[in-house]
């Protein structure tokens, strides 16, 4: 037997076997154990495989094709077919052609990336280039600059397609930022920022405050009360808003006051927003607390939902980049809406009406977590 | 006022049978003490009574509404102190009774007069803003009771509600206890405590979930020739190991 005074490898163990034993019985913990770092290491895997790709763009090409020296064979040259075709065979971008008008909109909407404009004398500016003549054109593009390393890809398409179908100087490229310009790194991952921390601290604050009253041991007296459990269930939830709002508060607050993030849009809108998508996060703690059965296993739960929504909401890689199949899993992540929100509101300048279905999604998504949280709130100790 | 009738409950886990068969009939105004050793059964026999658990077979009614289908329909007539003090323990003492008055719907005023006369009778004036935490086992046990019996109501389900307080204090509140049975009061209380159920009007000894006697403390005395409840619980166990 070791003194009580000495080191004793063998109390340590004795904890050790403890501790283990502890886990062993928590079946909730020990499948999060295997099942939490498998599956973040496969979101993570997939979302992060691959390089960006299929970029939605829409080119208009104008070229009027140049004639003029193989008339006599009736054969033309069409430059601005091939920077086409050379694009469409490209795998980092997704080409829709139609008119530049219309890609403009669709790139204000969040449609397309860019819109790409092919002018009418670029085969001729082309040809007279061949023949050492001074000449130009320039292709116009019109893209979003919220997502710089998406920009440069698409720059990089663009710019490979021109020349590997005219190999002449002289062709330039114009470029318009779409939303007021270029934004800087920061100013680009903010709104994602934001996005992650709540969905992430909000979650944890409202799982670890439920789940203390299951730990507290108060729920066979609340049982016993007239209290019923969508009354319990509506006070955490009053209760954890306010909570969620003191956070959308602080967050915002660092984000613009410190960071000095932009904010285009209505910062009202960005206030009410946040503080909706706050209200979707406490309703999935409460639901998901209904299950939790001590502080342990619901701080567990916060990672579980938080690192997945990283990586499958468009904050690490934009979510068209991903593999076709996680896309439709994607659309069903609550932070992909946040994130769609918070860079609509505070980069493009978005309104209520162009914010509509995003806000729309999230209060559907809000509604959804209170239908499971009242359907699967207990109102006894075994219900 | 306290019916069951063929009480079970299981538990999955554990392949448990808690409670098996349980019959018994509470009268209003009367202190019944269900006793046993501890596992016996008592503590769920009473969260079936409160709606807390449902029975997995029989029945169970208080004031005259099954149980727990209709326990919103009497919840606020009855008061639970559970076996833990189910109190918040980051909360004072007077911020956790107005939470309960509140549930109770209690105005302000009343549960104003109310706290400081309860305050005053269960020993626990001039501690209103230490937090739970920091009160006395003892204090927590007649903190918990404070608020079972905040709201008046008709019948009290006290689990194990004495352990821990000092045997002054305990003659005191089961003088407590007699006069608020005089108004009227029912009181179901349970306890491993033998001495200490002699004090109830009736007593029901409770052995792995089954109710194996029950009567009046001299009764029962009397009907197994004995001169103690401890004697009366020995005898009927058959002196064996009481942890069930």
């Amino acid at each position: 037997m070791p003194r009580s005074g000495r080191f004793s490898l063998g109390r340590s163990a004795a904890v050790a076997g403890r501790v283990l034993a502890q886990i062993r019985r928590d079946r909730r913990t020990l499948g999060m154990l295997f099942a939490m770092p498998a599956v973040v290491m496969l979101i993570f895997g997939f979302a992060l495989g691959g390089q960006v790709s299929n970029v939605p763009i829409l080119v208009e090409n104008q070229d009027a094709g140049y004639a003029a020296s193989f008339g006599a064979t009736g054969a033309a040259l069409n430059v601005g077919s091939h920077v086409l075709a050379s694009l469409q065979t490209d795998s980092a971008v997704s080409v829709t052609t139609g008119s530049f008008a219309s890609g403009k909109l669709g790139v204000d909407s969040g449609t397309y990336f860019a819109a790409v404009l092919i002018p009418s004398n670029f085969s001729q500016v082309a040809f007279m280039q061949v023949q050492g003549r001074n000449a130009s054109a320039a292709i116009q593009l019109y893209i979003d600059g919220t997502k710089p390393s998406v920009a440069a890809n698409v720059l990089s398409a663009l710019q490979g397609a021109v020349q590997n179908s005219s190999r002449v100087k002289g062709l330039s490229l114009v470029q318009q930022y779409a939303y007021g310009g270029k934004f800087s790194g920061l100013d680009v991952s903010l709104p994602s920022v934001i996005a992650f921390v709540l969905t992430f601290l909000v979650l944890l604050i409202s799982l670890l405050t439920v789940s203390r009253e299951t730990t507290s041991g108060t729920l066979p007296r609340l049982y016993t009360t007239p209290l019923t459990a969508i009354e319990r269930l509506v006070g955490y939830t009053l209760s954890l808003l306010v909570v969620g709002i003191m956070m959308v508060v602080v967050v915002l607050a660092v984000g613009i006051g410190l960071f000095g993030a932009v904010v285009r849009g209505d910062p009202l809108l960005l206030f009410g927003a946040a503080v909706l998508y706050a209200l979707s996060q406490v309703l999935l703690a409460v639901f998901l607390s209904n299950f939790a059965r001590n502080e342990f296993q619901a701080v567990q739960l916060a990672p579980l939902i938080a690192l997945p929504s990283m990586a499958l909401s468009g904050m690490l890689v934009p979510v068209f980049s991903l593999p076709a199949w996680i896309q439709p899993i994607s659309k069903v992540v609550p932070m992909y809406y946040a994130n769609q929100l918070f860079e609509g509101i505070m980069l493009k300048g978005y309104g209520v009406g162009m914010m509509a279905y995003d806000l729309l999604v999230v209060v559907v998504i809000a509604v959804l977590f209170l239908a499971l949280a009242m359907t699967t709130v207990k109102d006894r100790m075994d219900a | 006022m306290i019916e069951c009738e063929n009480l079970v409950k299981e538990f999955k886990e554990g392949n448990i049978r808690a409670v098996d068969g349980l019959t018994l009939s509470i009268r209003k105004g009367e202190i019944y003490a269900l006793i046993g050793a501890n596992g016996s059964g008592k503590t769920t026999t009473v969260n079936m009574m409160t709606g807390a658990l449902a029975p997995t077979s029989g029945r169970v009614s208080v004031l005259g509404v099954e149980m727990p289908h209709g326990k919103r329909l009497v919840s606020g007539r009855i008061g639970v102190a559970p076996q833990e003090y189910s109190l918040y323990p980051d909360l004072t003492l007077e911020q956790n009774a107005g939470f309960f008055a509140k549930l109770y719907g209690m105005d302000s005023k009343r549960f104003r007069s109310r706290f400081e006369e309860l305050n005053e009778i269960l020993r626990l004036r001039g501690r209103e803003h230490s937090l739970v935490s920091n009160l006395s086992g003892g204090m927590k046990r007649r903190a918990s009771i404070e608020c079972a019996l905040l709201h008046e109501p008709e019948v009290v389900f006290f689990d194990e509600a004495t352990v821990g307080i000092d045997p002054v204090l305990r003659a005191f509140l089961w003088d407590y206890f007699r006069s608020l049975r005089s108004n009227g009061l029912t009181i179901l209380l349970t306890s491993h405590v033998m001495d200490e159920a002699g004090k109830a009007d009736r007593i029901g000894l409770v052995r792995a979930g089954k109710l194996v006697d029950e009567g009046d403390p001299a009764a029962l005395m009397a009907r197994h020739n004995v001169s103690s409840i401890e004697d009366v619980f020995l005898k009927l166990s058959g002196k064996e190991l009481t942890d069930a």
